[in-house]
């Protein structure tokens, strides 16, 4: 069996001046070539875990590896390796979809030459290329989705993580994206993927976890996973049953 | 690489932000010309206006011809020649003029009876021969040096003391005068010696500088251009914080730093593009002060000769202002903190620094309080370049202070980004 790619021990992280933790006592591993559903309501700790996957948080206990490398030691060098699409729009909005791509593969200190293939390739692929000249804020939301992942993908990462790359997108705009995604797998890149969507995990994963208030409720693969609760026809009607009803925010 | 890609992704950022530009550079243009303009005539009153004297001469004799003649070399006064002696009143109390110099009717007759009863008496009591010794009271001359209450001070004492002046050099030559009168006796056969006082000891005044420029006064546009050229560089605080709190909350910093782990090429790439800009606006204020002020009747900015000096001085503000706009940048959570924050800041070391008024009209409490503000420094720095022609030498400390200040305050600024960095 091959080593994980990402080992996560018992972390625990809370915020300053909140109550609750928002990881409480989390261990995960995922193994590599695996499209990787980290599924939970809102406010379950996925945010968080993303952003302690790729180092610019710290977990306050236990310990995080990526790629064999700890997150806490050796954050950056996890960084040049990995591509991620945060949930928040990281993109300069009064700069062109052209102009932010170009200045992130410089960034990444990729020459021009190379720049130039990857934006070309993948703003062909996600539908954007007669828009490469048009400024980001002028953007719909699918659009400026689409290109926050781009941006993710510039350095031809072996690992990507998506924090929900598919959250206020159109039908049209999503299926490109799990395309893609599928694609992706096809490469044998590792994907981890956070969404409150279970139909398109259900579709596109190869293992899934459901967080909820911190705490990991139950992992696996999907279709395993509801063959287990014989009462659950698919993967939203487990997640309800592990989650409850209630409303979170 | 990495730095030149972030000087290109500011400029396109600041290019874009029409309100950023503008106060980049509209705004300290607008400044300067209106303050210099506004400033013109109180710095023009300060040290350099024509005072207009009304001068009536009842006695029309030699004490009033001196007294004109004297003050007709004064490049600051000149004489509204006036006969009524009441209506001179009139207008200095109304306000029109500041000041009136009246001389009565026989003014010179007296004071030369004066001085001849003086002698006489003299002469009488040292036992010579023909000399009356006269002691009946002559009535004094009295010359009257009339003021506006709102005169300034220094333009009264100066008015009544060149009068006095005058009244005593004349004095003195008719002592002597009547002297050799007495001593001549009734040999009148000997010409009389014509005694000119007024070459006696000669005061020079001139300016401390090393070369005459007739520029190097501290003038309305000498004050300003320097003055709120330093405003202007410490102000792009504004769209540096601005645009940097926007890339934080907008996620665009998020990217940055999940794309490597040196923000390095980031902050050095933000400071040298703001640095530059800051370069920018000197060169434009300079180049309104040279070529703009004159069209609006100003006079000419003066930059003495020391370019050197001058650039070093540039470069330190220009560092030193960066720097202080970064740490707003990163200390502050929200744009209206640091936005707030700052341009309250910078307007009040602004004034303490001397750009609205020069430091030395400032009491003296403030004075010593202004020596804290890095606009200060550099305004000082420029005084010193411009109006004594400084060496690199004597500007020396106050560069070294602006460059500690930008060296603290960057220190500062990217200890506390680094902090922020992973949470
Ligand atoms: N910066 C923050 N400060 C304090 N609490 C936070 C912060 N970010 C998230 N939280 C809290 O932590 C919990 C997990 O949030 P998050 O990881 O964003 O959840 P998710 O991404 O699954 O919706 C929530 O209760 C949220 O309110
Ligand atoms: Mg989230």
């Amino acid at each position: 069996m091959n080593e994980p790619i990402v080992r996560i021990q018992s972390i625990t992280k809370q915020y300053k001046g909140s109550s609750q933790p928002a990881i409480n006592d989390l261990s995960l591993q995922i193994l590599p070539g695996s499209v990787f559903g980290l599924l939970g309501p809102n406010g379950a700790g996925k945010s968080t875990l993303v952003m302690m996957l790729c180092g610019l948080m710290r977990p306050d206990t236990g310990s995080i590896h990526l790629l064999g490398m700890d997150t806490k030691e050796k954050g950056a060098a996890i960084r040049k390796r990995i591509g991620v699409a945060p949930q928040e729009i990281a993109l300069f909005p009064t700069l062109t979809a052209m102009e932010n791509l170009v200045y992130f593969g410089k960034m990444y200190g990729l020459d021009i030459h190379t720049i130039n293939k990857r934006i070309a390739d993948h703003l062909e692929i996600f539908g954007l290329a007669d828009k490469s000249h048009k400024r980001v804020h002028t953007f719909s939301g699918g659009m400026k989705r689409r290109l926050n992942l781009i941006a993710a993908l510039l350095h031809d990462p072996g690992l990507l993580i998506l924090d929900e790359p598919t959250a206020g997108v159109d039908t049209q705009s999503r299926n490109i994206l799990l395309d893609f995604l599928i694609s992706l797998k096809e490469k044998n890149i590792s994907i981890i993927y956070s969404s409150h969507l279970l139909e398109e995990a259900e579709k596109i994963c190869t293992h899934i976890a459901i967080i909820d208030e911190g705490r990991l409720v139950t992992e696996g693969v999907p279709a395993a996973l509801i063959e287990k609760h014989a009462d659950c026809p698919s993967l939203e009607s487990l997640f309800l049953k592990l989650t409850g009803k209630h409303i979170r925010d | 690489m990495k730095i030149i890609a972030t000087i290109r992704k500011e400029s396109l950022l600041l290019i874009r932000d029409p309100g950023g530009m503008a106060l980049i550079f509209l705004m300290p243009l607008g400044l300067v010309i209106v303050m210099a303009l506004i400033q013109d005539a109180p710095f023009r009153d300060y040290q350099e206006t024509k005072l207009e004297v009304v001068f009536v001469d009842n006695d029309k004799d030699s004490l009033g011809k001196k007294i004109q003649n004297v003050f007709l070399q004064s490049p600051n006064i000149e004489f509204v020649q006036e006969s009524d002696s009441n209506k001179a009143r009139s207008v200095v109390r109304s306000g029109k003029y500041k000041a009136a110099i009246i001389i009565p009717a026989g003014a010179s007759e007296s004071l030369r009876k004066k001085n001849k009863q003086l002698i006489a008496r003299i002469f009488a009591n040292l036992g010579y021969p023909g000399a009356s010794n006269d002691s009946t009271e002559l009535p004094t001359a009295n010359i009257l040096v009339l003021f506006d209450p709102a005169i300034k001070i220094n333009y009264k004492q100066a008015l009544a003391s060149a009068v006095e002046k005058v009244i005593a050099n004349v004095e003195s030559e008719w002592i002597v005068d009547q002297l050799q009168n007495q001593l001549r006796g009734n040999n009148s056969s000997k010409e009389k010696m014509k005694v000119d006082f007024s070459g006696v000891i000669n005061v020079q005044q001139q300016y401390a500088s090393k070369h005459t420029n007739e520029n190097m006064v501290l003038n309305s546009v000498q004050h300003n251009v320097p003055a709120w050229t330093m405003f202007a560089m410490f102000f792009i605080l504004f769209p540096l914080a601005g645009n940097f709190i926007k890339e934080r909350e907008e996620g665009s910093m998020l990217r940055l730093r999940l794309i490597s782990g040196s923000q390095f090429p980031v902050m050095a790439g933000k400071f040298l593009f703001y640095f530059g800009i800051c370069l920018l606006q000197f060169m434009l204020m300079i180049l309104v002060g040279i070529f703009i002020m004159p069209l609006l009747n100003l006079p000419q900015l003066g930059l003495g000769n020391n370019i050197i000096g001058i650039l070093l001085t540039a470069c330190s503000v220009a560092m030193a202002a960066t720097g202080y706009g970064l740490l707003i940048a990163v200390f502050f959570r929200t744009p209206q903190q640091a936005l707030s924050f700052g341009s309250i800041s910078v307007v009040i070391l602004a004034a303490l620094g001397g750009v609205w008024v020069p430091v030395y009209v400032m009491p003296e409490m403030l004075q010593g309080i202004s020596r804290f503000s890095p606009l200060n420094w550099g305004l000082e720095s420029f005084n010193n370049l411009f109006l004594r022609d400084a060496s690199t030498l004597t500007i020396l400390p106050d560069v070294l202070k602006l460059i500690v200040f930008a060296m603290i305050t960057l220190s500062i600024s990217i200890f506390i980004h680094k902090s922020r960095t992973i949470s």
